[in-house]
């Protein structure tokens, strides 16, 4: 409750700072600042400390998982703030907005992470999606934001209507908004009595969760909105945004798996879709010039990896999703913080940052390892925790061949950047001078990344005590 | 009639007991449909110039409608259904304020100040200064 309540004060607190403030590089500070107050708040609470405690009649519950989440989602939001903190005072003249609404998505994230119930499942998803429409068309000048924002707004509330279509026959079936099932499977034909509607309810849920967290075939605007929207924002939706989603539609579908009716047919869908978001991301990716829609399907590509915690749910499962959300997303920002500093965003523009920016050379290769699942980074973990939950709960070998198969097809996409840095003659210009501030945070980042590839339980610890 | 009575008082929830409702929207589309086409068959037809014109409150029409409006009219727009909504949010309070005693009135009061709050974020930023 801490984290809802003080990430909407945050974000008022934040749009009024561009009124009282005058000083741009000020608000910066003011954010960084409540978000370490969000932070501690929800600290407080993981460790049973309620300073706000509203009785909320049973819609939420909050359970450690969750608020661990909400701390590493913090965590990553902090590291955003810092590195690309600059860049988001220059994406256009409502910085304290901007800021206000990446606090109210974080809002909606603190919501995806304690719902209890159907009805604030949506409430968290609107919430999250609101302020990101916004964020994408911030650009107003340019009409490729112009296009993704509508783009994005346009499919967002299509799916939003699926959602909505979902629960209504969910509710339909059981009579409540509740999580816990309350269907009746039949003996005889593994059905449950409530018939059609709860499956169908169901397969409406999961539509619309697989296109907001852009699993494929259900994909097709994330290249576009992620390409359009300026790369900050971008940076933001594609990794905090993306794990929130995630959570969220595991959190729901664990809860639900009791109406799932007989297994192998949810499994057959799963297997599908991870199988197809697999070979679209990666295969796609191969083929870009430009490094920013190349990270594009590539976090599309990561997103068939978090869907195997769909696949099975056991204990390596939550383990595996929050070590993924953590590795995931510090290296994406990472690379994204590197990315808009650059002149030219194609692969050509990053020939020779070894010699011009060696220490942004040496990070943004130790983040694209991790993407790629080398050993000695945090990424290796976590794609092992996933793929190792597959194995143990009665998993499909086939399944997890694929998915090594494609993540050796990402190692290639990813290592055109590291050759590009490292051994093509050229000069990468960056459109802004690097601060010594920066390339502190960048390091401090890779040693975060570096450290979880060796010790990963570092991370979990805290989880666990 | 048993398979009637059947439906009419299934208790279970299952796909069927939505039968009734699906009889319902046949019969909806279907009345539409019959009196908009009787009409249009039966009815007698007298068109003149006049009748065929656009109805705006008996004021002769004219101009086109697809005109560019300032975008002022759409704040003023948004702005007064906000405020419309916040009236409403009052009436059910109205009528049960006796009952909500001194909680309802902090959370009425709770629910003015983020208003208050909003509005002041509207004038401040300068979204209700007409004059550019």
């Amino acid at each position: 409750m801490n984290a809802i309540i003080l990430s909407a004060l945050c974000g008022v607190v934040m749009m009024f700072s561009g009124i009282l403030l005058k000083n741009k590089s000020a608000i910066k500070y003011v954010a960084i600042a409540a978000l370490l107050v969000l932070i501690i708040g929800n600290l407080f609470q993981f460790y049973g400390i309620y300073t706000i405690d509203i009785d909320s009649k049973g819609l939420l519950s909050f359970d450690r998982t969750g608020l661990f989440f909400n701390t590493i989602i913090f965590v990553a939001t902090l590291a955003y703030f810092i590195l690309s903190g600059s860049d988001i005072e220059r994406a256009g003249p409502d910085v304290a907005e901007y800021f206000a609404l990446i606090f109210f998505v974080l809002c909606g994230v603190t919501i995806l992470t304690s719902f209890n119930g159907l009805l604030m499942f949506f409430i968290g998803i609107e919430i999250l999606s609101i302020p990101l429409y916004i964020l994408t068309g911030s650009d107003k000048k340019n009409l490729k934001s112009n296009e993704a924002s509508l783009k994005y707004f346009l499919m967002g509330s299509f799916s939003t209507g699926i959602l909505l279509m979902g629960i209504t026959l969910i509710y339909g079936a059981t009579g409540s908004f509740g999580l816990q099932s309350t269907t009746i499977k039949s003996a005889v034909t593994g059905f449950s009595s409530a018939g059609i509607l709860a499956p169908v309810g169901l397969v409406l849920l999961f539509i619309s969760m697989c296109f907001k967290v852009s699993a494929a075939p259900f994909h097709f605007w994330a290249p576009d909105v992620y390409d359009g929207a300026p790369s900050v924002f971008t940076s933001f939706m594609a990794t905090i945004v993306k794990a929130a989603g995630f959570f969220a539609f595991i959190k729901l579908f664990a809860a639900k798996s009791e109406d799932f009716g007989p297994g192998p047919a949810w499994k057959l869908i799963l297997f599908v879709i991870i199988v197809a978001t697999l070979f679209i991301g990666n295969i796609t990716a191969v083929f870009q010039q430009s490094v920013k829609r190349m990270l594009a399907y590539s976090s599309i590509a990561q997103a068939g990896f978090m869907l195997f915690a769909l696949y099975s749910t056991n204990d390596f499962t939550k383990d595996g999703i929050l070590l993924y959300t953590a590795a995931y997303s510090f290296a994406t920002i990472g690379i994204f913080s590197i990315l808009t500093k650059m002149e030219d965003y194609s692969l050509d523009g990053f020939n020779g940052l070894s010699k011009s920016q060696p220490v942004l050379a040496f990070t943004n290769t130790v983040f694209f390892l991790s993407l790629s699942g080398i050993p000695l980074t945090a990424g290796f973990f976590a794609k092992y925790y996933m793929l190792a939950s597959a194995i143990k709960g009665g998993g499909s070998l086939s399944l997890v061949i694929i998915a090594v198969l494609f993540a050796a097809v990402s190692v290639y996409y990813y290592f055109k950047v590291i050759q590009a840095m490292y051994f093509k003659e050229g000069v990468a210009a960056t459109n802004t001078p690097i601060t010594g501030n920066f390339k502190v945070a960048l390091i401090v980042l890779a040693a975060i990344i570096v450290i979880l590839g060796i010790y990963p339980t570092a991370l979990l610890g805290f989880y666990y005590f | 009639m048993t398979w009637l009575t059947l439906l009419l008082d299934v208790q279970d929830t299952s796909a069927a007991s939505y039968l009734p409702i699906a009889i319902q929207l046949i019969f909806a589309a279907g009345f539409v449909a019959a009196m908009i086409g009787m009409s249009a068959l039966v009815g007698p037809k007298r068109q003149t110039k006049d009748k065929l014109e656009t109805f705006t409150s008996g004021i002769t029409t004219h101009g086109d409608a697809r005109q560019p409006m300032a975008i002022k009219y759409f704040l003023v727009a948004i702005l007064f259904v906000l405020f419309d909504v916040e009236v409403i949010f009052f009436y059910p309070y109205a009528v049960n304020f006796r009952s909500l005693g001194w909680a309802g009135f902090v959370e009425v009061l709770m629910f003015v100040g983020f208003f208050l709050i909003g509005f002041t974020y509207i004038i401040k930023k300068g979204a209700l200064t007409w004059e550019d």
